[in-house]
């Protein structure tokens, strides 16, 4: 008895001693889980971001990714995990948000991890890389980008004999009567013109004019340049060779595409995938953005949103090594390698199809304002509505909006 | 039936009972309505008496910024946009309430009735209510679309939830037609707690249907007006995601489905200023408030029957 | 029983014309009509879910080409089944404690005497008033540091009880006369077993309409939901539903389909519990 005891005894010893070893040995790098944060555009984009993520898996075995997408009111629950100091690791933030959250002190500063790192920032196109720069510092990296091209109906282009793109102002006109006069859209209008700040905008810009000025101490709304701009694009209206997707019964400017409201659009590369699934029969063409004339009056808006880190996030290196991952070269390649995104470094090439959009790289500016700022641009749109509705002029909105502007830049 | 009222009627003879029996009556008062104060004081109450304080405060994501006394009430008492939601919110209410009530009653005594089917009419009524205010919302503006089933049923081209002069009526129209049925049940309970002896005796008196309702339901439904009543004014004082859902978060075309919360939600996620946001919940709280004061005189002491 | 008090009262009233039989079926196409427009979006949304995507952008009622997909694609691709089972166990729980808190409180504020309740039941009121947006962010910070965010304790805690719900059962009981409290205390019953064996049974309309009424709230509510159950395991319903609704595209036929499988059991609960509104509760009889 005693001897059996004895035996298991040491066995059990021997055992524990084991597995004690083992354990001590058995010396794994320790995984750490980081969070990634954003909102779903569609299953095409999500089914993207996985393969980045798996890409970045296999090259940090270290390192876990989270990945829960936030599927409701993004701003309302990141501004929520932001005041209970738990944000997630890595988070998307819109080029508009980007201001408040910069200036509320919410976002990490990335120029120390950008050293230590050794990080290359060059490859980045530069206006979009300065829309998540705050008084001097890198908040976030843009994860990609998109801008406005021109999309036309192919069979009523044909119909009114128009063979190539319109390029400037005047072919936009040109082609707008044509196919006014040849009666090409019936039950429409040949141009779908948003009353929206964020289209007409890059008229403005093409027209020399601009929002604030460089150093985002005052509002530059007021100007002729701006004037000129809205009153070009509203002539087309007047003229009756546009009309706004409400006026032509649809929800957006993609819609009338696509039920054949409209023969020219301008819209994003979002439209694509939307004309392929929801309007499959419908051809179209898209082409860049056009310019005031032809070698000068180039504009067009820069819709981006950053990966950024939060100042309370858990695990700011990993969180780190992701987000240079995402948008260095290699996370960037697999990501828009289907076509679902727009790269925004240059030593990235776009894919043909988003090759009209990302011509305009050099000359997007980024949709952001200043601090503060929601209230005017809210106000800047209704009023810009009430334009269009002829219920107020020109000149009154661009002087309200000036005031709202100056108001707001003051600390309102 | 002496001694119960002997007991509990105070005087002389057993003061020493009535006092005993009061103080229990009144901690068993505690007792029961203990958890309930509770979870209001901890996720109501609190974050009140939190937005009176930091409406005082230029406030942010992270606290205090900086003291600014009633700042944030004089910069909403000369905004614009402001001035706007409130007046769009005044007269969404009073034009809602009164329908809702109006058609949630109807609805009830309709439903009351021996008629044939009436399960089904409850379930008719009451189904835009079961469905949630996103989802119902997505279906309203499609229906409301300028190429939309209504505008083929009524003809034209209105596209209701994008024209200024129609868009907050067609909210109006959509919410009266999805709380109309929860007002119904409201009624319907009320409804089926009048005795029916009630009933008989005004059949006896050959009274006519019409007579009936108004000189003798309508009247014992009061606790239930007072309850629908309020609960109609707070929810359409508080009318959000509707609003934001038709108006794509904007409150537009030109302000005109602006709400308060719309507003207050906006300042607060948007500009991030919590200070001015708690300001307008402050102030619409205040207004709330008045309006259920008003509405407790007009509906009298309901206790007292 | 209403409905034999309504015959008896018929029979004490002579016979009516046939003007009356027309005022009946004006009456009940005037009702089938409003019923049909009540309808109409639920008949809509199910057409669309029977839709190709395509499909969808024009308006037609009878779908053609006519096809199951949307059905197969929102079982399979989302797990429905676990959505469902989150948010019938959340609806359960926050039902039935709406129910007995509110119930509870409400009777208290109705036939209890202490000092101070006009006050408290102001503010009881006062917390209706209050909307969400606001107070989200205090109490989302409160749950955090409490650790009980992304779970169903920090949800189920903000929703015990609600004033809406508290409010209407007080206002119910007010309108039950004292005789049954007063029989019970004859009998030695005290204060908890009054409220649970004898006006808790008689608030039956009133229990029936707060059961459906909080489920269908829980069962609906997205807000919350959304903020505080954030990761996968613990998504409801409408935050599960929320996936089909992407930034630039929304897939209608597959988002109707995915929301009639979600209102069924709300539908069921509703047509279970209204017969309760039958059976009247007050009958004639018992007096003082």
């Amino acid at each position: 008895m005693r001897t059996s005891l004895g035996v298991l005894l040491a066995l059990a010893v021997a055992a524990a001693a084991l597995a004690a070893g083992a354990s001590a040995g058995h010396r794994v790098a320790k995984v750490t889980t980081v969070t990634l944060t954003g909102w779903a555009s569609s299953p095409a984009e999500t089914a993207s971001l996985q393969d980045t993520i798996a890409a970045f898996e296999k090259a940090y075995p270290a390192i876990k990714v989270n990945y829960s997408p936030i599927n409701g009111d993004y701003a309302t629950s990141m501004i929520a995990k932001f005041a209970a100091r738990t944000p997630p690791d890595v988070f998307y933030v819109d080029s508009s948000v980007f201001p408040d959250w910069a200036k509320q002190g919410a976002l990490l500063p990335l120029d120390s991890y950008v050293k230590k790192t050794h990080f290359n920032t060059t490859a980045f196109y530069p206006k979009l890389l300065n829309a998540f720069r705050y008084q001097g510092h890198l908040y976030g990296f843009p994860k990609d980008w998109s801008s406005l091209g021109i999309e036309v109906n192919s069979a009523m282009m044909a119909k009114a004999g128009i063979t190539s793109a319109p390029k400037t102002w005047a072919d936009l006109n040109a082609d707008a009567t044509k196919l006014n006069n040849t009666n090409a859209v019936p039950g429409g209008k040949p141009v779908c013109l948003s009353a929206d700040w964020a289209r007409l905008g890059a008229f403005v810009f093409q027209n020399g004019g601009s929002f604030l000025n460089a150093t985002k101490t005052a509002a530059t709304w007021n100007t002729p340049q701006v004037a000129g701009a809205v009153n070009y694009y509203l002539s087309y209206i007047q003229r009756g060779l546009a009309a706004t997707p409400a006026q032509l019964g649809v929800g957006w400017c993609g819609e009338a595409l696509g039920k054949q409201k409209a023969a020219i659009i301008m819209e994003g590369p979002w439209v694509q995938p939307y004309m392929s699934s929801t309007f499959p029969d419908v051809g179209y063409k898209v082409y860049p953005m056009v310019s005031k004339g032809p070698t000068k009056g180039f504009g067009n808006w820069a819709f981006t949103v950053s990966y950024s880190i939060g100042r309370d996030s858990p695990h700011k290196n990993q969180a780190w090594t992701l987000l240079s991952y995402l948008t260095g070269p290699k996370g960037m390649k697999v990501w828009t390698s289907k076509g679902v995104a727009m790269s925004s470094r240059s030593d990235v090439k776009p894919l043909p199809s988003q090759q009209p959009f990302a011509l305009a790289a050099p000359y997007s500016h980024p949709w952001q304002f200043a601090p503060g700022f929601h209230t005017v641009t809210d106000q800047a749109g209704n009023e810009l509505q009430a334009v269009f509705d002829g219920k107020e002029s020109v000149a009154t909105m661009l002087q309200n909006i000036q005031s709202l502007a100056t108001t707001a830049l003051h600390g309102g | 039936m002496r001694t119960i009222a002997t007991r509990l009627r105070p005087g002389k003879r057993g003061a020493a009972t009535v006092g005993g029996a009061r103080l229990r009556e009144a901690l068993v008062g505690y007792a029961f309505v203990l958890l309930p104060m509770a979870v209001f004081g901890v996720f109501f109450l609190y974050p009140i008496g939190y937005a009176i304080y930091i409406s005082f405060f230029d406030w942010g994501i992270y606290g205090k910024i900086a003291s600014v006394g009633t700042h944030n009430y004089h910069y909403l008492f000369h905004d614009h946009v402001f001035g706007l939601a409130l007046k769009n919110t005044l007269f969404f209410t009073f034009t809602v309430v009164p329908i809702q009530m109006a058609l949630g009653l109807a609805m009830a005594i309709v439903v009351n009735q021996k008629i044939r089917g009436r399960a089904f009419f409850r379930s008719a009524f009451y189904f835009p209510s079961l469905t949630s205010s996103a989802a119902i919302t997505a279906i309203a503006i499609f229906i409301l679309n300028a190429d939309g089933l209504l505008n083929k049923i009524v003809g034209g081209h209105t596209p209701w939830f994008e024209n200024e002069s129609t868009a907050l009526w067609s909210i109006v129209g959509l919410i009266s037609w999805t709380t109309s049925g929860t007002m119904m049940l409201f009624y319907l309970a009320a409804l089926q707690s009048i005795p029916t002896d009630v009933y008989e005796a005004a059949a006896i008196d050959n009274t006519g249907t019409w007579r009936t309702f108004w000189k003798i339901t309508f009247p014992l439904l009061k606790p239930a007006h007072f309850f629908v009543a309020v609960v109609s004014v707070i929810g359409a004082m508080k009318v959000f995601d509707q609003a934001f859902i038709v108006s794509h978060g904007t409150g537009g075309p030109n302000n005109s489905t602006m709400t308060m919360v719309l507003y207050l939600y906006r300042t607060a996620i948007y500009d991030v200023h919590f200070g001015r946001a708690a300001a307008m919940g402050v102030l619409l709280l205040v207004i709330i408030m008045a309006f259920t004061l008003i509405q407790r005189i007009a509906f009298g002491r309901p206790e007292v029957q | 029983m209403l409905e034999t008090s309504a015959v008896a009262a018929e029979a004490l009233i002579p016979p009516r014309a046939t003007s009356e039989r027309v005022r009946t079926l004006l009456t009940y196409t005037a009702l089938l009509a409003i019923s049909a427009l009540f309808f109409v979006p639920f008949l809509w949304a199910v057409s669309t879910s029977f839709k190709t995507l395509p499909q969808t952008a024009y308006f037609h009622l009878l779908p053609h080409p006519w096809t199951m997909a949307p059905y197969r694609e929102a079982l399979s691709k989302f797990n429905f089944a676990l959505y469902m089972r989150n948010s019938a166990f959340l609806a359960a729980v926050i039902t039935a404690s709406n129910v007995f808190l509110a119930g509870l409180g409400g009777y208290a504020f109705a036939r209890l005497r202490f000092p101070g309740r006009e006050v408290l039941f102001l503010l009881v009121l006062s917390t209706l008033m209050m909307p969400d947006q606001l107070r989200m962010v205090p109490v989302f910070v409160m749950l955090t540091n409490w650790h009980l965010v992304n779970s169903f304790a920090s949800y189920i805690l903000i929703s015990l009880v609600t004033a809406g719900n508290l409010f209407f059962m007080r206002q119910y009981f007010l309108t039950i006369p004292k005789d049954f409290e007063e029989a019970a205390k004859l009998d030695g019953a005290g204060y908890f077993k009054t409220f649970w064996r004898v006006m808790l049974p008689l608030a039956g309309p009133a229990i029936a309409a707060v059961t459906i009424l909080q489920f269908q709230g829980v069962w609906n509510d997205f807000f919350w939901p959304n903020l505080l159950l954030q990761d996968t395991a613990h998504y409801v319903l409408t935050t599960g539903l929320a996936q089909f609704v992407f930034q630039y595209q929304t897939q209608w036929n597959d988002l109707m389909a995915a929301s009639l499988i979600a209102i069924a059991p709300i539908v069921l609960l509703f047509i279970f519990f209204q017969r309760y509104f039958i059976s009247g509760v007050v009958s004639a009889g018992v007096k003082g």
